[in-house]
């Protein structure tokens, strides 16, 4: 639990890695809005807000899927926005960012690299994406034509908590392999 | 503004922990049905509901429309094109338009027309377009599929109902058949110029959707899943490869069989007779709405195709008064096909 702490104390204090997770969070949460539906085109152009259905903010319309409270148009885009829905995009961003940051800053300290970084973390990160989209089916898959809805439907439940599964497993491994470097640096190893 | 928000939060969870407040509606009675349906069933009731697959949004994940509301031709002809798709419904005199790009985000409209309460259902998957008379109950959406197909639930008794069938295959109605109401699947510009007093579904629907794109491509011009020869993305109990699996076809069943008839070999043909079982019908291409309206058909009745008139509810004129009128619906070959592997069809090989 402290090793978790030092990593993340080491991840927001340092520019360079708050700018790569802030980074990696706004675009995997926009990724993941746009291949879930939430962020599509249809704009007019300009800008035109419109939050009219707050009352449906915690209504689910699928596995860790909630209604939208508004729309938010910005020049050709619309973005039916759901306040949790973006939640959970900004939530998996900031983990996945923890990752690739945490991996960064590993080999910028070669004291601190760990013998197995969990380099393939971050592609944990990739079966959320397939979680939402069209009412019936992900939009990758839609839009590729697959004839695998009918088993993607059946994981759709577990892909978003899978995700952040992997990707917390991802910082706890590079959080705990930091802290092993650390002592052995300090003890006279490496 | 704060007070609101906390006030929301509140509620939220209050529903979370003990779930949503059972409504008015899901109070009422079943739906009214038939307990000999005239639909062949090629599968039994078991193994449709093991042919049921999860669709990804849960039960009401996909809200159904149990209010809606309309609006003139001039206020719609603001945001629909003459050739955006809708589904039409006439009855006693009153004409109702269910824009397509609405209804995939929706797929049921728990509606009243002529003060009959009917619902409108449309499967973006299979592209079909079904009324059914709901009595004093609603349809919801089960978020189910069978052979690609909307599964819809009623909600007085949680039934389950796979929209091309009409038949339950679960739940205390199993094996009852709904009472079908015609629908049209045509265009905008050729809708209202049949019923140019039509009234049209608001985008104003109670629910936040983009009501301008379609998740799953287009039919202004038609692209992504339903071009004709795009695959379909979920498993279905039988294929056949005469027609490309989403080319659009007329379809019908009664006891005696179904039958399917290819858009273009109608459009050519103008009228088509053939057989089920020992019933003649008869189907009749309307130009106008470029549909097709299925007749039981007299032996030895003559019609003249070109004293045909299109009124409201399909084909009069000469021969006219002798035919009876049968549900048809248009609906994707692979999915017709499915449902009904020993369908008859015409225009095999005709293009889509």
């Amino acid at each position: 639990m402290t090793a978790l702490a030092r990593l993340l104390a080491a991840l927001f204090s340092r520019p360079a890695t708050l700018a790569m997770m802030a980074a990696t969070t706004l675009g995997y949460a926009l990724l993941f809005l746009w291949l879930s539906g939430d962020i599509a085109g249809g704009g007019r152009g300009g800008v035109h807000l419109s939050l009219t259905a707050w009352q449906r903010m915690f209504e689910s319309r699928g596995p860790l899927r909630f209604e939208p409270v508004g729309l938010v148009e910005l020049g050709p885009w619309v973005w039916t926005f759901s306040p949790l829905d973006t939640l959970i995009a900004l939530g998996l961003g900031l983990l996945l960012g923890g990752n690739l940051a945490g991996l960064w800053l590993a080999r910028r300290e070669p004291a601190a690299c760990p013998r197995r970084a969990p380099r393939a973390a971050g592609l944990a990160a990739l079966p959320a994406l397939l979680a939402g989209g069209a009412c019936c089916a992900p939009l990758l898959v839609v839009w590729l034509g697959l004839p695998i809805a009918g088993g993607l439907a059946v994981l759709a439940p577990w892909l978003i908590p899978l995700a952040c599964l992997v990707l917390l497993l991802g910082l706890v491994r590079l959080a705990i392999g930091r802290n092993q470097q650390g002592s052995e640096g300090r003890g006279g190893g490496s | 503004m704060m007070a609101r928000a906390v006030l929301t939060v509140i509620l939220g969870l209050s529903l979370c922990l003990v779930g949503p407040a059972a409504s008015p509606l899901a109070r009422a009675a079943a739906p009214p049905t038939v307990l000999e349906p005239e639909v062949p069933l090629a599968h039994s009731l078991a193994a449709f509901r093991q042919a049921v697959r999860p669709g990804g949004p849960g039960k009401d994940g996909i809200p159904a429309i149990d209010r809606p509301r309309f609006e003139s031709v001039a206020e719609a002809d603001a945001w629909l094109a003459p050739g955006d798709r809708v589904i039409g419904l006439q009855r006693d005199g009153e004409a109702r338009a269910y824009p397509q790009r609405i209804l995939v985000w929706h797929e049921i409209v728990n509606d009243v027309v002529a003060g009959t309460p009917l619902s409108v259902t449309y499967c973006p998957l299979t592209g079909s377009a079904l009324g059914f008379r709901r009595g004093d109950g609603t349809f919801g959406v089960s978020g189910r599929l069978v052979n690609s197909n909307l599964v819809m639930y009623d909600r007085a008794t949680d039934s389950e109902w796979p929209q091309l069938l009409g038949v339950a295959i679960d739940g205390s109605q199993a094996g009852r058949g709904l009472v079908a109401e015609r629908l049209v699947w045509t265009t905008w510009g050729a809708w209202k110029a049949r019923h140019p007093g039509t009234r049209v579904l608001s985008r104003d629907t109670g629910y936040v959707r983009n009501y301008r794109r379609d998740p799953y491509g287009g039919y202004n011009p038609r692209r992504g899943y339903y071009l004709p020869d795009s695959g379909r993305l979920f498993p279905v109990m039988a294929e056949d490869a005469r027609l490309p699996p989403k080319a659009m076809v007329l379809a019908f069943r009664e006891a005696g069989g179904a039958a399917a008839v290819s858009l273009p070999a109608l459009r050519e043909a103008g009228m088509v007779r053939l057989t089920l079982g020992e019933r003649a019908y008869v189907v009749i291409h309307d130009p106008g709405l470029d549909t097709g309206w299925v007749y039981r058909h007299p032996q030895g009745q003559d019609i003249d195709p070109a004293a045909l008139r299109f009124g409201p509810g399909g084909a009069g004129g000469p021969g006219g008064e002798a035919l009876t009128s049968v549900p048809a619906f248009q609906v994707m070959w692979f999915a017709w096909a499915a449902f009904h592997p020993d369908t008859l069809l015409i225009g095999e090989g005709g293009t889509p």
